[in-house]
């Protein structure tokens, strides 16, 4: 499994489950987490046929600010129902008003599985759209002329969806720009995270000529500048580091929008999964040539002969139990 | 007097009876304290018969008056002036030079202190002394000494040094391990 | 093997074979014990004079011989923070298993990365040149291991990179 899923698997296979033709209902209640401390609460409340599936998400108001629950009724539907007590969000399937085709029934799976996905894609989906309208707008001006909010771009939208993290998101008139800004609890995962970061701002060099451009750098890049509450800077503890993606036009037309979002959302939690991969990797190899060395320093130790003794008649001593 | 930590006194250093004050320099044979002037006078005169093309007779002399006597300071002027000449000499000669100096009388003497200089030249720079003029510590906490640290600096010295391992290994091959326990074991340094 | 390599390691070599001459000692300091003395300098006369091998300013090796016990230093090779990283996690993993080692002393001394403790009781039990070939042999795979997950981690970092990028294009 190199990359991640984008959709929650738990509530996926769960699902699946159910809707399987001939599954008998049964009561649900499950709490199932996802990453970035989103929650999810799968269960039965009224009758066994009704499944409700929650979802706690940190920054669900900054989401909303942004749209969140425009893109989540547009996805849902007639499924939202009131929201269940401590979550944000909620949606209810009905086993017995379940689409007759089998694609149906995989797409509303899949649809449901994908709610933190949906939920988080808001503020891109907003910026998406004021790329392409501050494009149009540009389009009128000569670089010189432009006014100054098509040139500036526009506001950035941040999303703080982990106790220490952020993702901001700008869009300007040829570009958006996605900052995540990130921790290292520790200096070995900064160390890695740095010979990761770098590969990351050089693969475009290599093969990958149309990938978004990424920069990384400690303190806060200028897009952020004026933002409050930002972190780092010139030597500044904490370790925070900023990851610059810039989507080009080409990743922002309307057909590949769904799956940049998509991708681009699971970064943070993609990069770190391979610094621990790579810990865990670098240990157990430690491990193995610790284990080698112990070896070599045994063949120091001179093998203690066992000579049988003998008694002056010829007879062998034996030991007795 | 409240903060003073008795605990970590050590009593043993206000014992005169103790072993732990024991008197060195019974151990030491005699050795004429030389000032550093006369090294700066054996230096010169070691480096004119250098300059005179006698690499052989320029080494031969340095390590004949080697200054046991001399302070720290004279000492390093006069390891200045050996690593200098055993620069000098090309890896080719080593081995034959090393083999006429042995034979002659007191060459062993001769070799014996080559190897001091030998392990002084590769020990200098960073004091073998547990003390420790690196203001790091590997076993610290944290990594609270990463920035500190200078790095790429690796390879520097790397020319002198290799020039002092040849030559150890020629020494080696030639007088045995014995020359290195009679460096590690003569209270007279270098 | 690297050129300057071979010299530095058979330096290295000679110099333990001579340092590891030792004979059993019990303490002047104390009655009835019998303790590694170049640890606990307590007696001045007992201290050999220490030797440095050193290969260039990032890599030596530090042996301090003692009537009964040698203490053998070594730093490792660290060209930037990652080797330097890998070092530090490396001889950290050896240390806490000095038990297994016998030999390993727990802490490295001040500017050095490992350090071993060789007593008598150790070149009674064991064979002395074996152990001399398993510092020698432990030097070289030291660096090698090092090069090696440097390498695999700079390799892991590119795939990973790319992989996440590829769906971009």
């Amino acid at each position: 499994m190199l990359l991640l899923d984008y959709q929650n698997v738990l509530i996926e296979s769960l699902l699946k489950d159910r809707f399987a033709p001939g599954a008998t209902p049964t009561s649900i209640d499950q709490v199932v987490s996802d990453f970035d401390n989103v929650t999810f609460h799968i269960s039965t409340p009224e009758s066994k046929t009704k499944i409700l599936v929650s979802l706690a998400i940190k920054c669900y108001p900054e989401l909303a600010k942004y749209g969140a629950e425009e893109v989540l009724q547009r996805e849902y539907g007639s499924l939202i129902v009131q929201p269940e007590n401590g979550y944000d969000f909620s949606v209810q399937v009905d086993l017995e008003q379940l689409p007759s085709s089998d694609e149906e029934k995989t797409e509303l799976i899949r649809k449901i599985s994908l709610l933190k996905r949906n939920a988080m894609a808001a503020p891109f989906e907003q910026a998406f759209d004021e790329f392409a309208s501050l494009q149009e707008q540009a389009r009128q001006y000569t670089s010189e002329s432009a006014p100054q909010g098509v040139r500036e771009g526009g506001t950035v939208r941040a999303i703080h969806y982990r106790e220490e993290e952020a993702i901001y998101i700008k869009a300007s008139h040829d570009r958006v720009t996605v900052i995540f800004s990130t921790i290292f609890r520790e200096e070995t995962d900064r160390v890695y995270g740095k010979v990761f970061l770098q590969e990351f701002v050089d693969a475009r060099k290599r093969g990958v000529q149309n990938a978004p451009q990424v920069l990384a750098r400690d303190d806060p890049p200028l897009e952020l500048q004026g933002i409050p509450g930002l972190k780092g800077g010139k030597g500044a503890e904490g370790g925070v580091t900023y990851v610059t993606f810039v989507l080009f036009p080409r990743h922002l037309t309307p057909q590949r929008r769904a799956e940049v979002i998509s991708h681009i959302q699971t970064f943070r939690d993609y990069f770190h999964y391979h610094i621990k991969a790579s810990k865990a990797y670098i240990h157990s190899r430690m491990r193995r040539r610790t284990a080698d060395f112990l070896q070599v320093l045994r063949r120091a130790r001179p093998e203690a002969e066992e000579k049988e003794r003998k008694t002056a008649s010829g007879r062998t001593f034996t030991v007795k139990s | 007097m409240a903060d003073f930590n008795w605990r970590t006194l050590n009593i043993d250093a206000l014992d005169p009876e103790s072993a732990y004050n024991f008197d060195l320099t019974t151990l030491t044979p005699e050795v004429q304290p030389v000032s550093s002037s006369d090294v700066q006078t054996l230096s010169g005169q070691v480096r004119q018969i250098l300059r005179g093309g006698n690499a052989e007779a320029a080494l031969r002399g340095a390590l004949e008056n080697a200054p046991y006597g001399a302070d720290e300071q004279g000492k390093a002027m006069h390891l200045s002036v050996v690593t200098e000449v055993l620069g000098q000499i090309r890896q080719a000669e080593m081995t034959p030079l090393l083999q006429r100096m042995y034979k002659d009388d007191g060459g062993s003497e001769l070799c014996d202190t080559l190897m001091k200089y030998l392990y002084k030249g590769m020990g200098q720079g960073h004091p073998s002394s547990a003390s420790g003029s690196k203001n790091l510590t590997p076993q610290a906490t944290g990594f609270s000494q990463v920035g500190g640290r200078n790095f790429g600096g690796g390879e520097g010295g790397g020319q002198a040094m290799s020039v002092f391992l040849s030559w150890h290994e020629k020494l080696v091959e030639m007088v045995g391990p014995g020359s290195i326990v009679r460096v590690m074991s003569d209270r007279r340094t270098v | 093997m690297s050129q300057s390599l071979r010299p530095y390691l058979s330096c290295v070599r000679s110099t333990l074979t001579a340092a590891l001459s030792l004979s059993n000692f019990a303490s002047q300091a104390a009655e009835r014990h019998n303790v590694p003395e170049i640890e606990a300098a307590s007696s001045p006369e007992l201290l050999l004079n220490p030797l440095t091998v050193s290969r260039n300013a990032e890599e030596r090796v530090l042996v301090e011989p003692s009537v009964n016990s040698v203490r053998v230093s070594i730093r490792i090779k660290q060209a930037d923070e990652i080797e330097h990283i890998l070092v530090h996690k490396f001889t950290r993993f050896l240390t806490q298993r000095a038990e297994a080692f016998f030999i390993l002393r727990r802490k490295a001394v001040p500017g050095y990365d490992i350090s071993f403790l060789i007593t008598n009781l150790h070149t009674e039990e064991m064979l002395k040149h074996k152990l001399v070939d398993f510092i020698i042999e432990f030097m070289e795979e030291v660096d090698k291991e090092i090069s090696e997950m440097k390498l695999f981690l700079n390799a892991r970092a590119r795939f990973v990179a790319e992989s996440f990028l590829t769906p971009f294009d």
